[in-house]
């Protein structure tokens, strides 16, 4: 009990629960969409899961300020590649939490004249650029990290042992295919942290895509990949040793 | 910037800011209706304000575990006033977050049926007694402070005697009615002499004085709620926008949270 009342305590944790409850909520009214009988519960799950937008929406004021605060620190990391991608991903995550904001002031009726569907495709651009600098930043630590385990040598007559083990396996038709897909899901499996942070931003982007029209899926694929990036952000977010760092 | 992101960070600072931020508006609200301006502003205002008020629900949500952890905590105290008071404090708070959820269940469609104003009342009554127990620890608190001032006083100075001792021998043998006004005059005396005291000592406490002052300004609340006080949204408004000012900067500031 007292780890769930720390996790709760900081505001990141709350809003981490609330996105997972918002996108599964999403899931549940598209797989009860064509149930009858369900159709009260449907109705209620709609309007927990507008509340629980509405909410969030709220709470993201000011959440700019931490990603400006991140671009700051990103700006002086050592690696370049990293300090690029890091700084226009938290460059893009600020501009795309000033776009919600002034959605949410639309929304309240704070500002009357706005195009709220423009305003909407822009907060949705910046998510995705920055989503995809986040990806790239990703498949940079993964192509490092397995340079370098290809060039250790414990791990080279771990990976011939793996390739004579199974001759008879018809698809090791291109053993250097089948060598690069090793070395990758050991790297993977040696490195969860990347591993988690990847799975994460992938989900993630179905969101946007969805959104932008740039690969519409059903809107129970984007709950499911919302629901799923969520949790993954709930365990890093408790357990800060699988979070990536910087 | 930095500072923000450092107290944004934990979520009590947000629902506090947002406290703020809704009495204000209720506030806002009654000064643009007396001087009656345009009525879509006081709309906006009063569903601005509704917005907030269910969001701060929505973050209250999992509060009464918090409350019932601080009540158990509470209960090893040594003091057996301060175990009592805060210990049933914790325990009316629990009880007026659970009243809390079940009043946002309901707004938000989850419960169907649900008398809210039934709740509302419930959940006032809860938070009204939590108030009333911690007014009283302030005051316990505030007692033991002046007992200690008064000890540390007199073994500083036992000899000397309170001016006001020699007075009355010169009035013996005046009349009743001026031996009344002397004993109020001594009275006065003795009571801005207490007055001062008190002063002294919450000055030099800040703690105590800011849990004092946010909790007397948080009391007219439930009170105006309840109809038990009546003061209008105006007065409200402010004694909240006040002592969510004085929680945000307990906030900011440790040192100035009232321990335990």
């Amino acid at each position: 009990m007292d780890a769930v009342v720390k996790f709760t305590s900081q505001s990141q944790g709350r809003d981490r629960i609330f996105r997972a409850t918002q996108y599964a909520c999403a899931l549940s009214i598209y797989l009860l969409r064509n149930i009858p009988e369900r159709k009260d519960l449907v109705a209620k799950l709609k309007n927990l899961e507008s509340n629980i937008s509405a909410g969030r929406k709220l709470l993201r004021l000011g959440n700019a300020a931490n990603s400006i605060v991140a671009a700051k620190q990103t700006v002086q990391l050592s690696d370049r590649v990293l300090c690029l991608c890091l700084t226009v991903a938290n460059i893009n995550r600020a501009l795309y939490f000033i776009c919600d904001n002034i959605l949410w002031a639309r929304n309240v009726g704070l500002i009357r004249n706005l195009d709220k569907e423009r305003w909407s495709i822009n907060a949705s651009r910046c998510y995705l650029f920055s989503l995809v600098m986040n990806l790239t930043r990703d498949l940079y630590v993964i192509l490092q990290l397995m340079l370098q385990r290809g060039r250790d040598n414990r791990f080279k007559c771990k990976m011939n042992q793996q390739l004579s083990d199974c001759p008879e396996v018809a698809e090791v038709v291109i053993p250097e295919l089948d060598a690069l897909v090793f070395l990758l899901l050991e790297t993977l499996r040696s490195e969860p942290t990347v591993a988690l942070d990847t799975v994460k931003n992938i989900c993630d982007l179905f969101i946007p895509f969805d959104r932008l029209g740039i690969y519409k899926s059903s809107s129970g694929v984007v709950g499911f990949c919302g629901l799923i990036s969520s949790l993954i952000g709930i365990l890093t977010l408790a357990r800060p040793t699988l979070r990536i760092k910087p | 910037m930095d500072s923000w992101v450092r107290f944004s960070s934990q979520s009590q600072a947000k629902e506090r800011v947002l406290r703020a931020a809704q009495y204000a508006c209720m506030l806002l609200g009654y000064t643009l209706h007396k001087s009656r301006v345009a009525t879509d502003l006081i709309k906006t205002i009063s569903e601005l304000e509704a917005h907030m008020s269910l969001t701060r629900k929505l973050l209250r949500l999992g509060n009464s575990v918090e409350a019932l952890q601080a009540a158990k905590r509470a209960i090893h105290l040594s003091d057996s006033v301060l175990r009592l008071c805060l210990t049933i404090g914790h325990l009316n708070r629990a009880m007026y977050f659970a009243c809390d959820n079940v009043l946002w269940a309901g707004k938000t469609g989850i419960i169907s049926k649900l008398d809210h104003q039934k709740w509302s009342q419930r959940s006032f009554r809860y938070y009204l007694f939590a108030l009333i127990l911690n007014v009283t620890r302030d005051v316990y608190e505030l007692c033991l402070l002046l007992d200690n001032e008064d000890r540390y006083k007199s073994t500083k100075s036992p000899l000397s005697s309170s001016p006001s001792s020699a007075v009355p021998a010169d009035h013996l043998s005046s009349s009743s009615s001026s031996t009344i006004s002397v004993a109020t005059a001594h009275m006065w005396v003795r009571l801005r002499k207490h007055i001062h005291q008190v002063g002294t000592v919450l000055y030099s406490n800040p703690p105590l004085l800011l849990d004092l002052l946010k909790n007397g300004c948080d009391i007219f609340i439930p009170l105006d709620k309840l109809g038990i006080y009546k003061t209008g949204p105006g007065f409200v408004g402010t004694c909240g926008v006040l002592s969510s000012v004085l929680s945000i900067v307990t906030m900011l500031h440790p040192w100035l949270k009232l321990k335990p």
